[in-house]
């Protein structure tokens, strides 16, 4: 017997037959040796997924157990929730979590409309040859290896060769060993991940720009508007919702401060403001062998992380009417 | 208000030429449309007139203005776009105050003209909504009411009902129509559709291949075309077009197609022409079911009949060459069935020049 759905629409009520179960198992059947290419296609993604997302999930109940490689994953105690408890009383996890948060949003601050400003930099640049050129070399940084980042940095900021010290030798201004010292740190971390990534994230925003109607422009162009007016009133509101999906998913990465990047750039002397939550994990997984602990600190990053993602896509959906879902 | 006049207009993109110097004098208050086949200039010249595309040689005027090199903001024209150009984040208040916001209007001006602007086009109620939440017909209200609110000299259309259903087309004809009648601006419309030409315009500038093929009243258009492509472009459905020698006879001049002879009593200005070869342009509407004193026959076989309620299309041919006319039906169809014969004045007949199918001096 098939369901009802009752729906109210202009004070009337409507009753829409739902399908069952069986028929829409049938749809799904059909569509498939319908478009059966395209679900082939879908399953190198699926099986990624499964593989280096699903199955190690099966390893995050370390986070609760007494954790031994020689018994394994199964063979291990149950302890509760005592490595959580371990882990707010750590004064180092906790400085780990605040400095995550800290550079998260200074990236956030800094970063992340970095993009955007470059994108309407470009989009306002009329001659074609030189806005090509400015592009290729805000892009480049992005596929040169963090490794060798991190390497021209620790050089530019040397106290003996590095360019940043030779130039304020100029000036007369002292020496600095910048990358020893906690308050260099972040200003360096963040201002790297900007020239990095800044040229390559704004391609996102450069297509949402293309997409805009260029009615809209000319439509403005005959009202009066200036290029500058064109920008904050068209350009700006048109890709704020690609702004805004963009920000939800920075949202989502929030516990991800780029972990290569602080390896590489971070020392002891730095730990102060350097440290977060992945190095620390790192360190306490991988070098001291604590993997039940590393994965409780890991569980907790991911569900602090789900939690925000979640959090701001909701409040896009209500106050903008765009979100991821 | 404000009329336009272009003088020897020339658009070049690069070596290519897309409008060849074309002449044409609005009227204040007139309301002239600019129609023709995708790519014969009609947009690229509107866009000109608005400023939107850069004049290459000659000159535009607005009012005594001229205005080749003033920006489009101060040529007090405002213009309505075929995708409607509304801004997606803006409410249809918002959307319609946008050209006043910039120029500075003050508010309780802006909020005023709004209201009266909203209540000629019925919008009243949906001002608070986006554009996402309107109906195709409200969006082209929306896009009209923006244009009117700056009180311009000149309103330019460009293709503004194109993308609106059959239905919601011809109420909104009617809308642009009473509304040209209520303001009285000046206006230049485009579109490649021939009866929102004919509905709308004082007059029309028929346009092919980056020229003015004729300008005129609909009337004019459509009873004395100037040349096939206008005769083949104005009316719905076509002007029969056929080749044809003429021929004298003493009744007066005849035009021989493909063993069909018809004649052109009254046309006396072709007498002595016997022998040249014509294309002879006949109105589908023109056609006769039977024959009144001095018509011209064309005897046919009826290929088909397509019915339209009050009038039906009769599908022949003359010679190789296919032929509709279109009759009335007084309520139904069965007696076309049975005939062989179609009759047209010879006043009504058409004819053009093979070589340059320009029309050749007629009896009007």
């Amino acid at each position: 017997m098939a369901m009802v759905d009752k729906k109210s629409s202009a004070g009337t009520e409507t009753v829409v037959p739902k399908q069952t179960l069986a028929k829409r198992l049938d749809r799904i059947q059909m569509h498939i040796r319908r478009e059966w290419q395209i679900y082939l296609m879908l399953v190198p993604t699926i099986l990624w997924f499964i593989v280096f997302l699903y199955k190690p999930m099966y390893g995050l109940q370390i986070a609760f157990k007494d954790y031994s490689i020689f018994r394994g994953i199964a063979g291990s105690p149950w302890v509760g929730f005592e490595h959580f408890g371990t882990l707010f009383t750590n004064d180092q996890f906790i400085r780990a979590v605040k400095n995550t948060i800290t550079i998260s949003a200074l990236n956030l601050i800094f970063a992340f409309p970095a993009p955007i400003i470059l994108a309407l930099m470009f989009n306002e640049v009329l001659n074609a040859s030189y806005k090509r050129t400015a592009q290729t070399i805000v892009y480049l940084p992005h596929f040169i290896s963090s490794v060798i980042i991190a390497g021209i940095v620790i050089t530019a900021f040397s106290p003996t060769a590095g360019i940043v010290n030779t130039v304020m030798g100029w000036l007369g201004i002292d020496p600095i060993y910048f990358l020893t010292q906690p308050e260099w740190f972040r200003p360096i971390f963040v201002g790297t991940g900007i020239w990095q990534e800044a040229g390559f994230g704004s391609i996102v925003f450069l297509a949402a720009i293309a997409g805009v109607n260029p009615s809209l422009y000319e439509s403005a162009v005959v009202d009066g508007a200036n290029r500058w007016q064109m920008m904050w009133k068209i350009t700006i509101p048109s890709i704020l919702p690609t702004i805004l999906i963009m920000l939800i998913i920075r949202i989502g990465n929030i516990m991800e401060v780029s972990f290569e990047l602080v390896i590489l750039l971070y020392q002891p002397a730095t730990y102060e403001t350097a440290d977060v939550v992945n190095t620390w994990v790192y360190r306490q997984g991988l070098q001291s062998g604590q993997y039940d602990l590393a994965a409780a600190a890991g569980l907790f990053n991911a569900v602090v992380a789900f939690v925000l993602v979640m959090t701001a896509n909701t409040l896009s959906r209500r106050f903008s009417r765009t979100s991821l879902w | 208000m404000s009329g336009v006049k272009l003088e020897g207009i020339v658009k070049r993109y690069g070596a290519v030429e897309v409008v060849h110097g074309i002449d044409l004098e609005i009227k204040p208050q007139e309301f002239v449309v600019l129609v023709g086949p995708s790519g014969c200039g009609k947009s690229t010249t509107l866009r000109m007139i608005a400023g939107l595309e850069e004049i290459s040689d000659g000159e535009c005027r607005i009012g005594d203005r001229l205005v080749n090199r003033v920006a489009p903001k101060d040529r007090d024209v405002a213009m309505v776009f075929q995708n409607y150009a509304l801004y997606p984040h803006l409410n249809v208040a918002e959307n319609m105050a946008f050209g006043l916001r910039i120029r500075k209007t003050p508010k309780d001006e802006i909020a005023k003209t709004i209201a009266e602007t909203a209540k000629i086009l019925g919008l009243t109620e949906y001002l608070e909504r986006r554009p996402a939440d309107l109906s195709g017909g409200q969006r082209q209200r929306v896009a009209m009411g923006r244009a009117i609110v700056r009180h311009p000299d000149v309103f330019l259309f460009d293709e503004p009902l194109s993308n609106l259903d059959a239905k919601l087309r011809t109420q909104m004809r009617a809308e642009i129509k009473r509304l040209h009648k209520r303001l009285g601006v000046t206006s230049v419309y485009v579109t490649h559709d021939q009866v929102e030409a004919m509905t709308l315009a004082d007059r029309i500038v028929v346009m092919a291949d980056g020229n003015i093929e004729q300008i005129g009243t609909p009337m004019e258009l459509f009873n004395n075309p100037a040349n096939v492509f206008v005769a083949g472009f104005i009316g719905s459905p076509p002007m029969n077009q056929f080749e044809a020698t003429l021929e004298d006879s003493d009744a007066g001049p005849i035009a021989h197609a493909n063993g069909t002879l018809i004649q052109l009593h009254g046309q006396e200005a072709l007498r002595g022409s016997a022998g040249r070869d014509v294309i002879v342009g006949i109105r589908p509407e023109h056609v006769m079911l039977s024959a009144e004193e001095g018509t011209a026959s064309i005897p046919i076989e009826l290929d088909l009949i397509e019915t339209l309620g009050s009038e039906a299309l009769l599908h022949t041919h003359v010679g190789d060459v296919p032929f509709v006319a279109k009759v009335e039906t007084h309520g139904e169809i069965g007696h076309l069935q049975g005939i062989n014969a179609l009759h047209v004045k010879p006043a009504r007949v058409k004819l053009f020049d093979k070589e340059t199918g320009r029309a050749i001096g007629q009896a009007a």
